[in-house]
This record gives C-alpha cells, sequence and structure tokens, in this order.
C-alpha cells in the first residue's frame, strides 16, 4: 500500500526502508450499480523493509512500541526461515503462517516455540449451485456436509490445528449461533437424502483446489466417495492459473469447472463475520459466490447493515450464520488456527485477524540485546524477493486471489 | 504518570501472508477506529463516534496526536484522506462493498477535532468500514515528492496497495 519509506502516518511503527505493496487488477462484477472486487496481480516488496519505533506516538504507554526496530527480510523463504528461527539465533526472530506440517519441528526446536492462535479463519468448499450437477437442491447440499469427516480432516489433514464449527461463524465471534450445530459424518442420513435427487449417473462431482488443501481435498473426496458411493474428482489447480480461475469466479459470467471449490478465508475483526464472510461467499456482491443470488440471504443481509444498534446487528448476523447452516450453502470443514514460530527470547501475544507489532518486547538474552549476531546487516539481497511459497502443505499462505 | 519504558532490541520477522502490505499498513498507519488483540473494534484515532441520525455519524477525534513527520493531526486530515478516498470508483481490495456511496457521502469539519459524515442512508457497517480508512499526512498527498498511495510511481493511486 505504501510503496515508499516515509513518515506518513501516526502508528507506532515509521516505515523508513522498504515497502511492501502489491497490484491489483479490478474484477467487475455490475456495472451499474458498480460492483468490483480486486484480484493481487503481483506483490512489490523490497528485499528488507524496516520499521523503526515512533517514540511520539500517542498510545505508547498502553500499547508500545517495545521494541526500537522490526525488520521484515523478504529474502528468505518459509522453509529457509523455520530452518533459521528453529536451528540459529540472531537471523530471524517471529515466522508467520507456519504450516500444520511444520508444528512438530517447530516444537522440537531449542530456540523457537510454537504460538497458536484461534484465528479468525475459516476452510470452506465453494458449492458451486450454477453447476449442471443438481447442486441448487438443498438435500444434495446437505447430504454432500452430512458425508465428510471434519473431525478427521482437522485431525489428519491440518494435525489438530483447527477447530469444527456450524457454518462460518466461529464461536468466538459475535453472531455465532446458539444452538446450531456441526453437520456430522452420518452416511445413512446422506445416502437417505442423496438418493431424494436427481444427480446423473457416471455424472463426477469435480473438487478444485489450490496445492496447498490438496490433501484434505483428497481426504474429502473419499469420504464423499465412500459414503455417497459418487464418482469424485479431485482437480488441483496450479499456481499460473489462479488468476485467471479467481477472476472468473470473481466476475461470474463464463460457467465453472468445478463443483465445489476449496477456499480458506479470513476475517477483518470479531464483529460482524457476515460482513467480510457470510456476504463474500453468498451475497449479491459476493467476490465468491458461484450460482444465483439467494434471496434468502440477501434479505437477511440487507436487514443486517442497516442496523445502527449493535446488538441489534448481532442478532441479524446470528440469524444469518443459521441460515447459510441450515441452507447448506457451502461445504463446511474447518476454523484453521494460526500458527507462528517465535524465538525464545521475543514474546510476542498474536492477534485474531492481523498481525501487530506494537506490544512485541524482547528479553536480555535475546541477540540484538546481549551483543549477539544479526544475519541481516548484508546489503546484496537482490531487488526483489519472493516470499510466498509453492510447497504443497496447508498453509494460509497461499490464501489469496483476492485480497483479503 | 509513569514514562513508558524505552523500545528495546530488534527483531526479524518472515511473513508470508499475502496481506502483508496491509500489515506493514496497520503498524505504521492508523484509522478511526482499529482491531484489537481480540478482534475487537475499539477507537484509535477517534475517541469517540456517535449516530446523530439515521444518515450522520460524528466523530470526534484524539488530540495530542501527530504524524511522525510532525504535524498535527487533525479533523483536516480526516476529510483529505476521505475526499482522496472517494475519487477512486474501487478505493479497497476486498471490493467495493467497502466504499462509502459517492458522491452522496461526504464529510463535513465541524472543528479542528470534530467530524461528521453524511451518508445516503443507514449504513451498520460504516464504523467497522473505518479499519480500511488508513489516515496519512498532508505530505503524503500534497506536494512534488508525494507518494500519495503509487500517484508517483505509477500516476494512480487506485489499485496500487
Amino acid at each position: 500500500m505504501i510503496d515508499e519509506p516515509g513518515p506518513w502516518g501516526t502508528g507506532p511503527f515509521t516505515l523508513v526502508q522498504g515497502a511492501s505493496s502489491i497490484t491489483t487488477r479490478p474484477a467487475i462484477m455490475n456495472a451499474e450499480p458498480f460492483r468490483a472486487s480486486s484480484i493481487i496481480e503481483s506483490e512489490q516488496r523490497d528485499p528488507q523493509v524496516v520499521l523503526e519505533a515512533n517514540l511520539d506516538h500517542w498510545n505508547r504507554a498502553a500499547r508500545g512500541p517495545r521494541i526500537e526496530r522490526a525488520v521484515f527480510r523478504n529474502d528468505l523463504t518459509p522453509d529457509e526461515a523455520l530452518r533459521l528461527v528453529c536451528d540459529t539465533e540472531g537471523e530471524v526472530d517471529i515466522v508467520t503462517e507456519v504450516s500444520p506440517a511444520d508444528a512438530q519441528r517447530v516444537l522440537d526446536s531449542a530456540h523457537a516455540r510454537l504460538v497458536v492462535s484461534d484465528a479468525n479463519r475459516v476452510l470452506v468448499g465453494i458449492l458451486n449451485r450454477g453447476s449442471d450437477a443438481p447442486l441448487h437442491d438443498v438435500e444434495v447440499r446437505r447430504a454432500l456436509n452430512a458425508a465428510i469427516d471434519r473431525t478427521a480432516v482437522v485431525d489428519q489433514g491440518l494435525n489438530g490445528y483447527a477447530s469444527v464449527i456450524p457454518a462460518m461463524t466461529p464461536p468466538w465471534c459475535s453472531g455465532f449461533p446458539a444452538g446450531v450445530q456441526p453437520y456430522e459424518l452420518d452416511a445413512a442420513k446422506a445416502r437417505e437424502a442423496f438418493a431424494k435427487a436427481d444427480w446423473p449417473a457416471r455424472r463426477p462431482l469435480r473438487i478444485a483446489t489450490p496445492e496447498s488443501f490438496a490433501a484434505i481435498a483428497h481426504m474429502l473426496a473419499a469420504s464423499i466417495r465412500s459414503t455417497l458411493d459418487l464418482m469424485v474428482e479431485v482437480v488441483v489447480v496450479p499456481p499460473d492459473q489462479l488468476p485467471a480461475g479467481s477472476r472468473a469466479l470473481i466476475e461470474k459470467k463464463l460457467d465453472l469447472p468445478w463443483d465445489v471449490l476449496l477456499h480458506p478465508w479470513f476475517d477483518l475483526s470479531s464483529e460482524a463475520p457476515p460482513a467480510a464472510v457470510h456476504r463474500e461467499f453468498f451475497g449479491l456482491d459476493g467476490a465468491f459466490r458461484a450460482g444465483p443470488p439467494d434471496e434468502g440471504f440477501d434479505a437477511l443481509f440487507d436487514e443486517m447493515k442497516v442496523q445502527l444498534d449493535g446488538e441489534a446487528l448481532v442478532e441479524v448476523a446470528e440469524r444469518i450464520d443459521a441460515y447459510v447452516h441450515d441452507r447448506a450453502l457451502a461445504l463446511f470443514i474447518c476454523a484453521p488456527q494460526a500458527l507462528y514460530a517465535v524465538n525464545e527470547h521475543v514474546t510476542f501475544s498474536p492477534y485474531r485477524t492481523t498481525f501487530e507489532l506494537a506490544e512485541v518486547t524482547v528479553d536480555e538474552q535475546h541477540w540484538s540485546v546481549g551483543g549477539g549476531r544479526s544475519g541481516t546487516s548484508r546489503t546484496d539481497l537482490g531487488d526483489r524477493a519472493a516470499v510466498r511459497p509453492t510447497s504443497g502443505k496447508p498453509t494460509f499462505a497461499q490464501a489469496s486471489g483476492n485480497a483479503c | 504518570m509513569t514514562a513508558p519504558p524505552e523500545p528495546v532490541g530488534t527483531v526479524h520477522v518472515v511473513d508470508p501472508s499475502p496481506l502483508n502490505w496491509l500489515f506493514i499498513t496497520w503498524n505504521t498507519m492508523e484509522e478511526p477506529i482499529r482491531i484489537d488483540q481480540d478482534g475487537r473494534v475499539v477507537h484509535s484515532l477517534a475517541e469517540s463516534s456517535e449516530w446523530l441520525d439515521e444518515r450522520t455519524l460524528e466523530l470526534r477525534l484524539r488530540r495530542n496526536v501527530r504524524f511522525q513527520d510532525g504535524e498535527h493531526f487533525t479533523a483536516h486530515n480526516v476529510k483529505q484522506n476521505f475526499d482522496e478516498m472517494q475519487r477512486w470508483a474501487a478505493p479497497h481490495p476486498p471490493g467495493t462493498w467497502l466504499n462509502f456511496p459517492a458522491p452522496q457521502s461526504t464529510a463535513e469539519v465541524v472543528d479542528d477535532h470534530t467530524l461528521r459524515f453524511s451518508f445516503p442512508g443507514p449504513d451498520g457497517l460504516a464504523i467497522g468500514k473505518f479499519r480500511g480508512f488508513h489516515v496519512a499526512s498532508s505530505a503524503f498527498w500534497n506536494g512534488k515528492d508525494a507518494p500519495g498511495f503509487g500517484y508517483k510511481k505509477f500516476g494512480s493511486g487506485e489499485g496500487h496497495w
């Protein structure tokens, strides 16, 4: 966003070196009224982005900053960063977006500890209600939801670092509907519901996924295959095809080549999840809505968005989550946790929705205080760096497509 | 009142998140509200907010705040940033749902620390939308070296975040 350093803000840190910005392309859903979202086409990150403490910050006593300087290193891959935070001192202090597949490595480290946060994130399967398969049929959608084993996905696919939730709102957020329970694996119920549907013979269910969630897609496919006796295909979308696929999903002109798309997403607050989450998947201006608008959802959202009283707004938000659950508008999977690897001499308390450094502290044994070395003083790091991974591990580091 | 502790030390961070551009922004810029550790909306550059009627939201702004370049923060800064954002059709990467409808939405400076927003209708999401309303100093927008979210580098601020 800020594409060159300078004293532009009032925040707890000043950007003094480098920048991290994105270039986006608009994806237009409707001309009048104008509705659009954005796709990140490229990231521009300098090898080092340096923040220095703003000693004049108005809230310094309550929040901080407590450290003099934060250096974002963009010259390392996540794997390199994980090795450095686990095995060395003075190179890397905090690594975000640690994959559950790497959690044990951090737990075993002598230098780092694993910090786990119930972040405001969901992993869902978008159901293409405009498909030539009968996903417009609520009984089919309910059958699919009753045909998957969420506990197995959490335990085996994410090593336990996730929560099963009923729909899109985690229980720690406002708008969580009391009494609504997650769909459970129920083979008899799933088969009974599915048998009523007019699913075409020899028509497979097509599940698409980014590489990072391929293993989970295969787990879901196996569960649906065995429960419903239905052919299921898994299509892993190569990274170079994700932008076009995202744009097709947002613009909603082309027929989509999948029935289910595994899609991670995150919220910007804990206050009203339907604004940034449910609306995006099911709303009239939802970037990830696949299929026709849902009048019931839009009526509820229209009711919610004009509520100026917080309690009244939350009451509608609860009804929205209960509605999308009842209508099985998505394949609800889980709420993944956010994992961080943190140097043992650094205190870091994660935020549910963002990454904040104001409250971070270091102790007297930290390399930057005790006279240890820093490995990042070199300046020959190249012009630009590619931090984002391309591994097949489950991670939100590849959660993009649309910016946030 | 006890003086805050002096900042100590340096941390090195590797953040592969696709939102890194936004996290850099949120650590250096501020908005009328922010989101606390638990995900709750709390006032930040605004001290309080009040709906005067269904279409009018008044923010009372914090005093004794300075930009990192020394400029004193006032309601005029908030209005300038609002007006600059309203020039664009899609000022927020997450989508136009975060827009305040233009040109009907306006910001009026009541005094140096009070600002009044008028919207075409009741907007229960308005206060939450302010999380995406990063307030930059005058120098960010004015003058020959003003970067202005990409103006200097790309000729436009829209689409560069």
